[in-house]
């Protein structure tokens, strides 16, 4: 039998507890925000609502990021997410250590039935995927909210129970030091797929387990391979199940095998069987060593309600879906920058608390679309009966032939920045804006993301196109004191003005006069052609659910 | 959905169709099958006539279905 080599453990970083200075204290304090689960949708929360200049406390009951060594969880980062992270300030770091990839191909047996270019269809400086390990992600994030100093990073503060209340909760917190319990405004559970909050508030969802098995392996090899998504449906080298090859940071491919149903966790992630389905798929030469051998099953989850009083779930904790297409921890992320500009407003006090609402409505919206895509790649790689498997063997022979057999096949629908649907806030329903790279009229160059980063803690942004001169002192007026940053598009006016651009006019469908306006979350809430000021300042009240303040 | 006569020569698809899959065993008859209905669905291209297509299969093998469908 031959021997399988491992690399060393990575050194994850680690940060000191500190005893929290409710330790000593009486008197509970009230926090505007809790945040409880320091994952990708926990930090990237924590990290908007820094910038946002929220002094919010995040609670983990760890002190490291990642789980279990070297396990790296989820791997590829979608387009939305990685704007959302340029917005955040780490962009360049997830880029310069990740691997940046648009091209995908699926494989039935030797034969190639379905590829996809997603740099095609992307205007946006970020490209569409960049794959790198989960806790590289959470690394970043937890640097970059250290370096803006405002939320407070509690490491080894273990949430032992809460208190739901209509005008706040109370947060019971276990520490190395001892206990303590805090009050929040707005308690945010981040915790995961398996939240002890959710449980403990036996909130109610709706649930389903497959019997679909699977088992990672993380490896390094010298082989070179195309650095694309492959997938096959029927790997021959896997007994004609599906596998999956992508690469990541630091030289490491993650492979995943299908297993069969019936399987043996212990047997299948033992190094030399493991071992022995790399041999069959590298071939005898290729020398190998692995970082991570994780088998694995998945569940679907989805929360009936995103919010329960004043607590507020987030990624895994509102909803779980199967890792096709990379729709999990991008949701969480899209979560977090959805909920992190309406925190900031009710905060302090601009926007109404029915803005929370919208989180909840939008959010769960996508989630449940999430789940209806990826329940269907899964069904088609997991064929439930004879007769599936024959429509499956059907579609797949006929796209070795014919280009429209092509679009049936289903290893995973990647993820996309969701749409949300028509509300009293979106009046038209909502779409992303990619980061369209722009040039100030003086030439100097700008992003969308970056006229979001710079807007005053938490502005939308009323894109203007070609305003006329006199219109623009009535339009100021009435948008005087409202979450939005005026920037005019073309036309000769004192307002800050960017160059007119072809991809941003045809992406709003924007005209002379019109006025768009973009949430903080980049998403297009409203269009309005020959722009009134009292419909645009209307438009922007609807979408903040601003405050009456009179 | 067409439920009205659509096929020039019914007798002649239907003599073509057995045709093509006499000299099939069960498994293959079933591939062969899956794979023309592929095919045909992606000539119609309509997702309303093929969802109705599809509710005709199902209602069609109840003798007690009264659901009726007009062009």
């Amino acid at each position: 039998m031959s021997t399988y080599a491992f690399a060393p453990d990575y050194e994850l970083p680690q940060w000191p507890f500190r005893a929290p200075p409710e330790l000593n204290s009486d008197t509970v304090a009230r926090h505007p925000v809790v945040i409880v689960g320091a994952g990708p949708a926990g930090l990237t929360l924590a990290c908007d609502l820094a910038l946002r200049g929220v002094p919010a406390i995040l609670l983990d009951e760890d002190d490291t990021v990642g789980v279990r060594g070297a396990s790296s969880r989820g791997i590829c980062y979608a387009q939305k997410s990685l704007e959302i992270f340029e917005r955040l300030g780490i962009y360049e770091r997830i880029a310069a250590k990740g691997i940046t990839w648009s091209v995908g191909k699926t494989f039935s047996g030797e034969q190639e039935v379905y590829g996809f270019n997603l740099q095609t269809e992307s205007a946006s400086r970020q490209p569409p995927f960049i794959n790198l390990q989960q806790f590289y992600i959470e690394w970043f994030l937890v640097e970059r909210i250290l370096e803006l100093g405002v939320v407070d990073l509690r490491w080894k503060n273990k949430v032992s129970r809460i208190e739901s209340r209509e005008d706040g909760v109370r947060v019971h917190v276990d520490t190395p030091a001892g206990r303590y319990a805090i009050d929040a405004d707005h308690l945010v559970d981040a915790t995961g797929a398996h939240s002890p909050i959710r449980t403990q508030l036996q909130l109610p969802g709706q649930t389903a387990r497959s019997t679909d098995r699977w088992c990672i392996t993380d490896v390094r090899f010298r082989k070179p391979l195309p650095v694309e998504r492959w997938t096959w449906v029927d790997a021959p080298f896997n007994d004609g199940r599906a596998v999956w090859q992508h690469l990541m940071a630091d030289g490491v491919w993650r492979i995943d095998y299908q297993m069969p149903e019936d399987c043996d966790n212990d047997t299948i992630s033992k190094p030399e069987v493991a071992g022995e389905r790399l041999r069959k798929q590298l071939g005898p030469d290729v020398d190998f060593e692995f970082v991570w051998i994780g088998p694995y099953g998945y569940r679907d989850f989805l929360l009936d309600h995103f919010r329960h009083q004043r607590v507020l779930f987030i990624g895994d904790a509102a909803h779980v879906v199967s890792p096709f297409g990379a729709r999990g921890g991008n949701t969480g992320i899209q979560d977090a920058a959805n909920l992190g500009w309406k925190l900031a407003l009710v905060t302090r006090g601009v926007a109404e608390p029915a803005l929370l609402d919208t989180y909840c409505a939008e959010r769960r919206h996508a989630a449940a679309e999430n789940l209806a895509v990826t329940s269907r790649s899964a069904r088609f790689l997991a064929p439930r009966s004879p007769a599936e498997h024959t429509l499956r063997r059907a579609v797949v022979a006929l796209a070795a032939r014919h280009p429209f057999a092509r679009t049936l096949v289903n290893t995973g629908r990647m993820s996309v920045a969701n749409a949300y649907p028509p509300s009293d806030a979106l009046p038209a329903g909502a779409c992303t804006v990619q980061n369209l790279p722009l040039q100030w009229q003086g030439g100097s160059a700008t992003t969308l993301m970056q006229l979001l980063a710079e807007a005053r803690l938490t502005q939308g942004l009323a894109l203007w196109f070609a305003p006329e001169a006199d219109a623009v002192a009535p339009m100021r007026q009435q948008l005087a004191g409202l979450p939005v940053r005026l920037i005019a598009v073309g036309g000769r006016t004192e307002l800050p003005t960017l160059q007119a651009d072809a991809a941003l006019t045809a992406r709003l469908d924007a005209k002379p006069g019109s006025l768009h306006l973009l949430r903080p979350d980049a998403y297009a809430a409203a269009s309005l052609q020959a722009a009134a000021p009292a419909a645009a300042a209307a438009a922007v009240r609807r979408a903040f659910c601003t405050a009456n303040l009179t | 959905m067409i439920t009205t006569p659509n096929i020039p020569d019914p007798d002649g698809f239907y003599a073509a169709l057995l045709e093509a899959q006499a000299d099939l065993d069960a498994a293959a008859t079933a591939d062969f099958q899956a794979r023309l209905l592929f095919l045909l669905a992606n000539q119609c291209g309509a997702q309303d006539v093929l969802l109705d297509c599809i509710a005709a299969a199902r209602d069609s093998a109840d003798p007690a279905s009264t659901t009726t469908h007009t062009p």
